[in-house]
C-alpha cells in the first residue's frame, strides 16, 4: 500500500522529463538486457490474463452450478491451477526484472563513477561531495524505480483494460457504474497526496529541529556538564520534543484517513452494484455468476486506479534522477591532455611561461605569469589569501586547466605528459592532509602500493626520528579512523610526510598547515620536513616562520604578480611588502615575541 | 531501577527496563485505556467488514427469489455497514496513531534524560552520529512498530479469526480448508521473513558501504589524483557496487518467490471445490457458496499485508533494543548530592594517579602539587595523556588508582555540583551553542546582566569584535548565524569563563591565530584570566609554556620531567628539543640522576 505515499519526499525539479533523447538513452541501457526484458513482458501479459480469468471462471462456475451442470473437480482444479500459474508468472516477472534492473543500475553507476573520476578539481569545487555521492548512488537507484514502476503500471493497466472489456461485454450499465467510480477514487487519492505533502513537509521540518537540538546538546554536553546546566537543556528539549509529537501525530492522522475513505467509496460502489445488479438478475438480464463477478471486479479495479493516480509524480522523479545522472556523464572535463608522453626521469625543473589562469571566466588569478623553479631548489611562496600561491601549486599538479601560456616540466609541455606517470613523480601534502580509513601503514603505502612492510617502516622511522610512532597506540598498525579523524592534525601531517618519503617524488609541494599543533609534534614535523625536502624541488606555500627562514628563495605574491623575491634576511632588510607580511603573519612565531610576554604573575 | 546518574528528573515516569519487550510493553501500558478502545473499535470495524460478505451472500439469496425479496434493504444495509466500517476503522487508527507518536516522544525523552545523566567517559566513547541515529531513526521505527506494524498485525489476526468464525457459522465443515491454509501460511511467512531479513540487512549495509566508499574517494580526490591511484579506487568502487548488485538480485528472487500467495491461490481453489461439493450434497445453498467465496476473498489483503508488518515489528524491536542499551548503559559517576560543598581555595594535588580504559592505560603513577593561584603548563605529544590528566580534576573521568585532592579533599568526596561549578573548563574543541553571543557568554550564569556580560567580554578581549557584528551581542552564532574564527571562539569561551569566575580553570587550548595581532589579543586574554586562580593549561602557545610557574612534561602516560622553563631546559631532553629549532644557544644539558 506504500505506493500512494511513495515519491512524496521529492523536491520539485523544474526540468522537462519527456525529453525524447532521455528515453532513447534509457532504452539504450536496457539493450543488453533485451532477452530478460522480453521474458518479463511476456510474463506480465500472461499474469494479467490469468488474474482476470480467475473471477470470470468462478462466476461461470456459479452459473453452471445454478443450472445444475457443473463439473466440480474440473473447475476447482482449474481455479487452483490458474492461481498457481499466476504465481509462477509473477515469479518469472519479478526475478528477471530485478536482475535486469540490477544490471542496468550497476552499469549506470559504474559509468557515473568513471565520469566523476575523470573530472578535474574544478568539478569538485562546484559540487559538494554529498551531492556527487547522491548522484552516483541514489539517483541511479531512483532511476531503477522508474523501470519497476512502468512495468507495474503496465501490468495493472492491462488488467483494468481486460477486466473492463469483459465487464462491458457482459453488462454495459453495470460496467458504467464501475467505471464511474474511478474519477472519485483518483480525485480522493490526489487530494490526499496534496494534503499529505504539506503535513510531511512540516513533519520533516520538526524532525530536523529535534535532530539539531540533540546534535547540539550532545556535542556540547561537556559544556552543559561543566556549568551544571543539564536541567535548562532538558527543559528546552522537552518543548521541542512535544512540538514534534503534535506535528507527527497530525501527520499520522492524515495518513490514517486515506484507506478508510477509499473503503467507504468502494462500499458505495458495492452497494450500488448489489442493488442495480440484483435488479438485472431478477429481470433476467444478468446471471447470478456475473453479478458476483461485478462485485468482485470492483475490488480488482480500485487498487490499480489508486496506484495510477500516484504514478506520474513518481515517474517524473525517476526520470529527473536519470537526467541528473546523464548530465554527470556528459559533462566535459576541462583539463585536456594533448598527448601522453612518458617522462622517464623528472629532474624537477618547473617553468611558468606567460601563464594565464582563472577559476571563473572574468576573474583572473594569474595573467602573464612567468617563473622558473630550478631543479633541487626550495621555494617558499608567501602572500595574502587570494594572491595566487595555491593556484601555482594546483597548476603544477595539473588539477586545473590554465587558459594561456605554457607550463614546462623539465622543458616538456605539461599538456603532452602522461598524467598518471607524471603524478607519480609528484608529492603533495595539503593543509589538512587526507587519510583513508585503514591503518597508518596502509596510508603511508598509498603513494607506492608495491612497497614492502620494511620500506614503509623505514620511511616512517625517517620522519622526525620515528619518535611520533610512540604517540600512536598501535604504532604503524594504528587505525586512523574515518578520514584520519582518530589522529591529531599533527599526526596526520607526519603520516602524509611518511607517504611522500616512501613515494620519493622529484617535486614536493607542501601547503603548510595553519592549524596550531602541539609544540612537541610541531618539532617532529619540522624535523620530518628537513628529511623529506632533501634532494628534491620543493614548493612550499608557507605559513611557518621556520620554513621561510630555511627556504633558498622566497617569492612574494600579490594579485598574481611576483613583487619581491630573495631570501628571508635580505627581504626583511629591504623593508618592503615582505617585511609587512612578516609582521602580520610570522612575527608571533618568533622567540622574541615569546620572550616579550614576560611572567604572568610578575 | 535507579542507577548512577549525574542528572535526575524529579517526577519522571518509571518504565520497566528489565528487558526490551517489557520496556516496550511498559511504554504502551501507559496508554492502556486508549489501546483497549483502539482494539474494540478495530474488532467492531472488522466484524462489520466481514459481515458485508455475508450480506452480499444473503442479497444473492434474495434476488433469486421470485418476488424480488428485500434486495434494496440489503443493498442499503451493505452501504451502512461498509460506511460504519470506514468510520470505526478511522477512529481505531487515530487511537493507534496517538499511542504510536506518544510512545516515540516518551522514549526519546527518556533517552535524552538518560544521556544527560551519563558521564563524560560514556560520551567520549560514543559517536554523536550514533546517538543521533538512535534518537531519531530508531525512535521513528518505534512509532512504525505500533502503527502500521502492530495495528496491521492485529488487523490481520482479527480478520483471520472473524472470517473463520463467519465461515464456521455457515457450516463448521467449511473450516477445514482455511484452517489448513492458515497453518501453512504461518510457516511460509516465518520462513520468508527468516530468509529475507539477513538479505535486507546486508543490502542496507552494502548500500551504506558504497556511499562511504564513494564519499571517501571524493573527499580525498586530491590525494587520489596526485598519487595517480584512480584505477585502484575504481576497483574498490566496482567491487562494492557489484556486491550490492548481487544482493539486490538475491533479494528480488526471494521476494518474487513469496509463497503465501501461492498457498492462497491453492486454498481458494480447494475451498471452492469443498463449497461446491457441499452444495451438491445439499448442505449449502448458492447464497452460502457466494458468501464463503466472498469471505475467502476477505483473507486476500491480510495475506499480503502481514509480510511487511512482521518486518516492521522486528525492526521496531531491534530499535527498542538499541535505545534501551543506551538508557541502561551503566555510568560510573554519580551526582554525590550529599558530598562536601564549600568554597574552593585552589590547591590541587595528584597522589600516584593512574587512569585508563580497560584495554589501554593512559596515565601511570602521576604525582604533583599545585599551589593556589599557580599556572601549570602541561607539555607532551598527542596521545601522551595530557587531556586525560586535566579531565580527572573536575571528575570528567575518575582515576583508576591513586587520589586527586582539591584543598586536601578527595574529588570523589565533593558534591559534583560544588566541584564542577567552581572548576571552569575550556575544551579543546570550543563548543558554542547556536544562540546569541550574549546567551553563550552567560551560559554558565543564567541571569547575568548585560553589563556583567560585556565586562566579561572586555576581559576576554572579545568586546571589540562582538561589536563589529551587525547585531552585536544579539548576533546568532553557528550555521544559522555568524561563523566565527578559531580565535574568536576562543575568546568567547574565555568570556564565558570570566563570567562564571571559577577558582580553578582548566584550559585545553589548541586555537591557532593566523595573524600576530589576534595572537597578541589572545595572549593578553589568557594572561588576564590566569591571574588570581589556579590554572591547568594544555597549550600550543610557547609563550604560555615558557612563562608558566610550573611545567609538566608527559610522555606515554608518565610524568618524565617537571619544573620551571629554565630548569627544564637544563634537565629535559624532551623539552629542549622544542626550543632547539629556534637557533638559539641552550644551556648545557645536565645528566639526570
Amino acid at each position: 500500500m506504500g505506493f500512494i505515499f511513495d515519491g512524496l519526499d521529492a523536491e520539485a525539479y523544474d526540468r522537462r522529463y519527456t525529453d525524447r533523447a532521455l528515453v532513447v538513452r534509457v532504452i539504450g541501457y536496457f539493450k543488453p538486457e533485451i532477452g530478460r526484458m522480453l521474458l518479463v513482458a511476456g510474463a506480465v501479459v500472461l499474469q494479467a490474463l490469468l488474474d482476470v480469468s480467475l473471477p470470470i471462471l468462478i462466476s461461470r462456475t456459479l452459473d453452471q452450478l445454478a443450472a445444475g451442470q457443473a463439473d466440480l473437480v474440473h473447475s476447482a482444479a482449474l481455479i487452483a491451477a490458474i492461481g498457481s500459474l499466476a504465481w509462477v508468472f509473477n515469479f518469472v516477472r519479478r526475478s528477471f526484472s530485478s536482475r535486469a534492473v540490477a544490471a542496468v543500475v550497476l552499469k549506470l553507476r559504474e559509468d557515473a563513477f568513471d565520469a566523476v573520476l575523470k573530472r578535474d578539481l574544478s568539478f569538485y569545487d562546484q559540487f559538494v561531495s554529498g551531492k556527487i555521492v547522491s548522484r552516483v548512488n541514489s539517483d541511479t537507484q531512483a532511476f531503477s524505480q522508474v523501470v519497476t514502476l512502468t512495468m507495474d503500471l503496465f501490468s495493472q493497466l492491462l488488467l483494468v483494460v481486460l477486466l473492463m472489456a469483459y465487464l462491458f461485454s457482459v453488462n454495459t450499465t453495470l460496467a458504467w457504474i464501475t467505471l464511474a467510480l474511478a474519477p472519485f477514487i483518483v480525485f480522493a487519492a490526489l487530494t490526499f497526496r496534496r494534503i499529505a505533502r504539506n503535513t510531511i513537509t512540516q513533519s520533516r521540518r520538526v524532525s530536523a529541529e529535534v535532530s539539531a537540538h540533540i546534535q547540539e546538546t550532545v556535542s556540547g554536553i561537556g559544556v552543559a556538564k561543566t556549568f551544571r546546566q543539564e536541567a535548562a537543556v532538558y527543559d528546552e528539549f522537552v518543548d521541542v520534543n512535544e512540538q514534534s509529537f503534535r506535528i507527527n501525530r497530525r501527520t499520522g492522522y492524515t495518513f490514517s484517513a486515506i484507506f478508510p475513505i477509499l473503503n467507504v467509496l468502494a462500499g458505495i460502489g458495492t452497494a450500488l452494484l448489489v442493488y442495480v445488479g440484483g435488479l438485472n438478475v431478477q429481470s433476467g438480464a444478468l446471471t447470478p455468476g456475473d453479478w458476483y463477478l461485478f462485485i468482485q471486479g470492483l475490488g480488482l479495479f480500485w487498487f490499480p486506479v489508486t496506484s495510477i493516480a500516484s504514478f506520474w509524480s513518481q515517474f517524473q522523479i525517476g526520470l529527473a534522477a536519470a537526467e541528473r545522472v546523464f548530465a554527470l556523464l556528459d559533462a566535459e572535463p576541462r583539463v585536456v591532455q594533448t598527448d601522453n608522453r612518458p617522462l622517464p626521469i623528472v629532474r624537477g625543473e618547473i617553468q611558468f611561461d606567460r601563464v594565464a589562469f582563472a577559476y571563473k571566466p572574468g576573474e583572473p588569478i594569474l595573467t602573464d605569469f612567468s617563473l622558473t623553479i630550478h631543479a633541487g631548489e626550495t621555494l617558499a611562496l608567501v602572500g595574502h589569501t587570494g594572491s595566487g600561491k595555491s593556484s601555482l601549486a594546483r597548476l603544477i599538479v595539473r588539477f586545473y586547466e590554465f587558459q594561456g601560456g605554457r607550463l614546462l616540466i623539465d622543458g616538456t609541455d605539461i599538456r603532452t605528459l602522461d598524467l598518471a606517470d607524471y603524478r607519480t613523480r609528484l608529492g603533495l601534502v595539503t593543509q589538512t592532509p587526507f587519510l583513508f580509513e585503514g591503518t597508518v601503514r596502509e596510508n603511508i603505502r598509498y603513494g607506492r602500493p608495491d612497497a614492502t612492510d620494511e620500506e614503509v617502516e623505514r620511511a616512517a622511522r625517517h620522519v622526525g626520528g620515528g619518535d611520533w610512532l610512540t604517540g600512536l597506540a598501535q604504532g604503524l598498525a594504528t587505525e586512523v579512523g574515518e578520514r584520519g579523524s582518530s589522529l591529531s592534525m599533527g599526526q596526520r601531517q607526519l603520516v602524509a610526510l611518511g607517504r611522500i618519503l616512501l613515494q620519493d617524488p622529484a617535486i614536493f609541494i607542501l601547503d603548510e598547515a595553519t592549524a596550531s599543533i602541539d609544540p612537541l609534534t610541531e618539532t617532529l614535523i619540522q624535523e620530518g620536513l628537513d628529511t623529506v625536502m632533501r634532494g628534491r624541488t620543493n614548493i612550499i606555500i608557507a605559513h611557518r616562520l621556520s620554513t621561510i627562514r630555511h627556504a633558498d628563495r622566497i617569492i612574494v605574491l600579490r594579485r598574481g604578480q611576483i613583487i619581491e623575491e630573495g631570501n628571508h634576511l635580505a627581504l626583511l632588510a629591504a623593508g618592503g611588502h615582505y617585511a609587512e607580511l612578516y609582521n602580520t603573519y610570522f612575527r608571533h612565531q618568533s622567540l622574541e615575541f615569546i620572550d616579550a610576554q614576560g611572567p604572568v604573575h610578575g | 531501577m535507579i542507577s548512577n546518574s549525574e542528572f535526575h528528573i524529579s517526577d519522571a515516569y518509571l518504565y520497566n527496563r528489565h528487558s526490551t519487550t517489557r520496556w516496550v510493553a511498559s511504554h504502551i501500558w501507559r496508554y492502556k485505556w486508549l489501546l483497549a478502545l483502539a482494539l474494540g473499535l478495530q474488532i467492531v470495524s472488522l466484524t462489520t467488514y466481514a459481515s458485508s460478505a455475508l450480506l452480499i451472500g444473503r442479497a444473492a439469496g434474495e434476488m433469486v427469489k421470485p418476488d424480488g425479496g428485500q434486495l434494496l434493504q440489503y443493498a442499503l444495509a451493505i452501504l451502512i455497514i461498509l460506511t460504519m466500517d470506514g468510520i470505526f476503522n478511522l477512529l481505531a487508527f487515530y487511537a493507534y496513531t496517538h499511542i504510536a507518536t506518544r510512545f516515540a516522544a516518551d522514549a526519546r525523552q527518556e533517552l535524552y534524560a538518560s544521556l544527560l545523566g551519563k558521564s563524560q567517559t560514556f560520551h567520549s566513547r560514543q559517536r554523536v552520529g550514533d546517538l543521533m541515529a538512535r534518537a531519531t531513526d530508531d525512535v521513528a521505527l518505534l512509532s512504525d512498530m505500533v502503527t502500521p506494524g502492530a495495528s496491521l498485525l492485529i488487523e490481520s489476526t482479527v480478520t483471520f479469526a472473524i472470517t473463520l468464525v463467519f465461515i464456521g457459522l455457515i457450516d463448521l465443515k467449511l473450516l477445514i480448508v482455511p484452517g489448513l491454509f492458515i497453518i501453512a501460511y504461518i510457516f511460509a511467512v516465518r520462513g520468508y521473513v527468516h530468509e529475507l531479513e539477513p538479505i535486507t540487512a546486508r543490502l542496507r549495509n552494502q548500500f551504506g558501504h558504497l556511499d562511504a566508499v564513494l564519499a571517501e574517494i571524493i573527499s580525498g580526490i586530491e590525494v587520489v589524483k596526485a598519487s595517480a591511484r584512480e584505477l585502484f579506487e575504481r576497483d574498490k568502487f566496482r567491487t562494492s557496487a557489484r556486491r550490492l548488485r548481487d544482493t539486490a538480485v538475491q533479494q528480488g528472487r526471494v521476494e518474487a518467490r513469496y509463497l503465501p500467495v501461492l498457498l492462497f491461490a491453492i486454498a481458494v481453489g480447494v475451498m471452492f471445490l469443498h463449497a461446491l461439493w457441499l452444495y451438491q450434497t445439499g448442505v449449502l445453498t448458492l447464497a452460502g457458496v457466494i458468501a464463503v467465496m466472498g469471505l475467502m476473498n476477505v483473507l486476500r489483503w491480510p495475506t499480503f499485508s502481514s509480510i511487511f508488518t512482521f518486518s516492521l515489528i522486528q525492526s521496531g524491536l531491534a530499535s527498542a533494543d538499541r535505545i534501551l542499551s543506551i538508557i541502561r548503559a551503566e555510568t560510573d559517576l554519580d551526582e554525590n548530592a550529599a558530598g562536601i560543598e564549600r568554597v574552593v581555595q585552589g590547591e590541587i594535588m595528584f597522589e600516584r594517579v593512574s587512569f585508563g580504559f580497560s584495554d589501554q592505560p593512559l596515565l601511570q603513577d602521576i604525582s604533583f602539587c599545585v599551589q593556589p593561584g599557580q599556572t601549570v603548563a602541561i607539555v607532551g605529544q598527542t596521545g601522551s595523556g595530557k587531556s586525560s590528566l586535566i579531565g580527572l580534576v573536575n571528575r570528567t573521568y575518575d582515576a583508576t588508582a591513586g587520589r586527586i585532592l582539591i584543598d586536601g579533599v578527595d574529588v570523589r568526596a565533593w558534591s559534583l555540583d560544588a566541584l564542577r561549578s567552581q572548576i571552569g573548563k575550556i575544551e579543546q574543541d570550543i563548543f558554542l551553542f547556536s544562540r546569541t553571543v550574549a546567551e553563550n557568554i552567560a551560559f554558565g550564569r543564567p541571569g547575568a546582566t548585560q553589563t556583567e556580560i560585556e565586562q566579561a567580554a572586555r576581559d576576554a578581549q572579545a568586546h571589540d569584535f562582538i561589536l563589529s557584528f551587525k547585531d552585536g551581542y544579539q548576533t546568532v552564532i553557528g550555521e544559522r548565524g555568524v561563523m566565527l574564527s578559531g580565535g574568536q571562539r576562543q575568546r568567547l569561551a574565555l568570556a564565558r569563563a570570566f563570567l562564571s569566575d571559577p577558582r580553578i580553570l582548566i584550559l585545553d587550548d589548541s586555537t591557532s591565530a593566523i595573524d600576530s595581532a589576534t595572537e597578541a589579543e589572545i595572549q593578553l586574554a589568557l594572561r588576564h584570566i590566569q591571574r588570581g586562580r589556579t590554572t591547568l593549561l594544555i597549550t600550543h602557545r610557547l609563550a604560555q609554556i615558557r612563562w608558566a610557574d610550573h611545567i609538566l612534561v608527559i610522555d606515554q602516560g608518565r610524568l618524565v620531567a617537571d619544573g620551571t622553563h629554565d630548569e627544564l631546559l637544563r634537565r629535559s631532553p624532551h623539552y629542549r628539543r622544542i626550543f632547539a629549532r629556534y637557533d638559539v644557544a641552550l644551556p648545557t644539558l645536565e645528566s639526570v640522576a
